[in-house]
């Protein structure tokens, strides 16, 4: 099953969503961007509760632009649920249901079995979910729309149902579009990423891709990149270049680009901090010195703020447990930080 | 300071209005001018003699012609205005402004002027009152004139209280239904429609109460047949007040039904 967007666009008074051009195989796509960026429109176009100015959505190849909701076949999970409030979970299912023994084989599949004969005001947030979903597929949808159905979540409840919306996404072998603007639950859940600004696709990318090698500066800092430094690329050969920002001069793998304005984007997950302790003749040509400015536990990890040779930039690196406590890490402390070449990602400056 | 506070504390207690009180008395006040009257209407006839007149062809009369006519005007009212409250409710702009303002019309204006404005469209000189007359189907004094009065001055009750009652239906459900492939209609009908359903009981029940209560525009329409308003007022001009007692009687019953109605099954609208 294949979902395409072409040329879709949509016109608002205050806002104006494409033209979004977007292939959706057989995947989840988590589309990821701040709140009136477009993305509950995106899909709000794609389950037909608006039309679109122009452009067309295929499903199967099947036109749907044109079409009311009911005879699209896209299931769509709504933000609180809209679960029927007059209807009990067993009632809401079977209201979907295509065939009745689906009631019963979904209430066990999303662990509701126990919530049928309650009414959805009497359920919790997470539950609300799962009977929504749990509704939602009863129809036997050919793509499945998700919007933010966990942002209203505590977060243990939060991480388990992703957990499990993990491996369901997976048993479905239709295209998911799954709503979010929690970066986390995007490269968790997404096998890629749909990064939407002003009504438009930023960028279309694997996870990872998405956060070590964004495309914009919007891009980057709305994934929590938060190196991002205006920079030149100097001595440019066939595979390598340098680029200075700074005081800091390192070495880097030639940018794709020839532009030699950039801003230099260096994700905090890929700096390595070490003890000042290193001979300088084992210094690598990428290894700076800087002293420690602030740190702050974030749970996981610390978050390790370091002002690079003598104050000229600021450095974040996220930085594990176990090497913060045995670096002794503290405000002041002098520190070699390792910028690794394939981690320097650049992105042309424009206009 | 915190003495100071205290101080002004007890004096506001020792010496003070108490404001809540003030507004008590004044607002018993009103209560007993609702209560009393009531009180007095239900004690200025032996019980015993209201009964016995209330089995007189006159009262029989007038009971079944109002009753019969206000559940057909309600009908009425319910199957053109719960399409017109729903259309309200999900449409926004100004020609939803005006519409609405039409809507409320009836309500503010008198209803004799009411009944006017529905003669001049109705009535014996309107060449859709000749034709009607011809065809053997009157619209003025006959039950379908009662209807036509009754319909104008209560059908906006229908439509503003539904209005608000499907506004108050999150639209995120109906968007809900449709994309589990339910057509609009099936959603109206298991998603929408019970959703409303106390609120709209609520307006179909105003507008009976309203109907039921109609006087000035039916006068102009229809004297006969007699509704009991027109009963009432009919007993009050030429055998006197003590008359005009049992038909008074039962409209005031339909009334508190109507209210009992209103607080149990119906979605109060003025909570």
């Amino acid at each position: 099953m294949t979902l395409e967007l072409s040329r879709l666009r949509k016109a608002y008074a205050q806002f104006g969503f494409g033209p979004v051009d977007l292939t959706v195989d057989d995947e989840v796509l988590a589309v990821l961007g701040p709140s009136g960026s477009g993305k509950t429109t995106l899909l709000s176009l794609i389950a037909g509760i608006t039309s679109p100015g122009s452009g067309s959505i295929q499903l199967d190849g099947r036109e749907l632009v044109g079409f009311p909701p009911e005879d699209r076949r896209v299931g769509m999970v709504f933000q609180e649920g809209a679960l029927f409030p007059h209807m009990t979970t067993r009632e809401n299912i079977a209201y979907a249901a295509t065939a009745s023994d689906r009631v019963d084989e979904l209430a066990t599949l999303l662990e509701v079995t126990d919530l049928l004969d309650r009414r959805p005001p009497t359920l919790s947030g997470g539950e609300r979910q799962r009977v929504a979903l749990a509704r939602t597929l009863a129809t036997d949808p050919d793509a499945l729309l998700l919007d933010e159905p966990l942002s209203s979540l505590d977060t243990p409840i939060r991480k388990r149902l992703r957990d499990e919306l993990h491996s369901l996404f997976e048993s479905l072998d239709i295209p998911v579009l799954y709503v979010t603007h929690d970066q986390r639950t995007a490269t968790a859940l997404g096998d890629r990423i749909a990064i939407v600004r002003d009504g438009a696709l930023e960028q279309v990318a694997t996870p990872s891709a998405v956060l070590t090698r964004p495309k914009s500066r919007f891009v980057a800092r709305f994934t929590g990149n938060e190196n991002l430094f205006a920079g030149t690329v100097t001595d440019r050969t066939a595979d390598e270049a340098m680029v200075q920002f700074g005081d800091v001069r390192v070495h880097t793998t030639a940018p794709n680009h020839s532009a030699s304005a950039v801003t230099v984007c260096i994700h905090p997950s890929r700096v390595e901090v070490e003890a000042p302790d290193v001979a300088d003749g084992d210094r690598t040509a990428n290894t700076v010195t800087g002293t420690v400015a602030r740190w702050l536990n974030e749970g996981s990890e610390y978050r390790v703020d370091i002002d690079i040779e003598a104050g000229s930039l600021a450095l974040t690196a996220n930085v594990r447990p176990p090497t913060f406590e045995r670096l002794g890490l503290a405000n002041g402390s002098e520190v070699h930080v390792l910028i690794p070449e394939e981690s320097i990602h650049l992105i042309p400056d424009v206009e | 300071m915190a003495s100071r506070t205290n101080s002004d504390r007890t004096g506001t207690v020792t010496f003070g209005f108490d404001w809540l009180s003030v507004a008590l008395v004044l607002g018993g006040v009103l209560l007993l001018y609702y209560v009393v009257p009531m009180a007095s209407l239900f004690l200025s006839v032996p019980a015993g003699d209201i009964l016995a007149r209330m089995t007189s062809p006159t009262v029989v009369d007038s009971a079944t012609t109002s009753l019969l006519s206000a559940s057909i005007s309600t009908v009425v009212a319910t199957l053109f205005g719960l399409p017109l409250a729903y259309w309200l409710a999900r449409t926004d702009g100004a020609v939803t402004k005006g519409v609405l303002a039409v809507v409320v019309l009836p309500l503010v204006l008198p209803p004799t002027v009411g009944g006017i404005v529905l003669l001049t469209v109705f009535g014996p000189g309107s060449p859709l009152g000749e034709a009607a007359i011809a065809a053997g189907f009157p619209l003025t004094r006959s039950l379908a004139g009662v209807v036509l009065a009754q319909t104008f001055v209560a059908s906006p009750f229908v439509v503003v209280t539904a209005k608000a009652a499907f506004e108050s239906v999150d639209q995120t459900l109906e968007y809900a239904s449709r994309s589990l492939g339910k057509s609009r209609l099936t959603t109206a009908r298991h998603v929408t429609l019970p959703l409303a359903g106390s609120g709209i009981l609520a307006g179909v029940t105003l507008a009976f109460a309203r109907a039921i209560g109609e006087f000035g525009a039916t006068m102009m329409m229809a004297y006969y047949p007699r509704t009991m308003p027109v009963q009432i007022w009919v007993a009050f001009i030429e055998l006197g007040l003590d008359n005009a007692y049992p038909v008074a009687i039962l409209l005031v019953l339909i009334a508190a039904a109507a209210l009992l109605i209103l607080n149990t099954v119906a979605s109060n609208p003025w909570e």
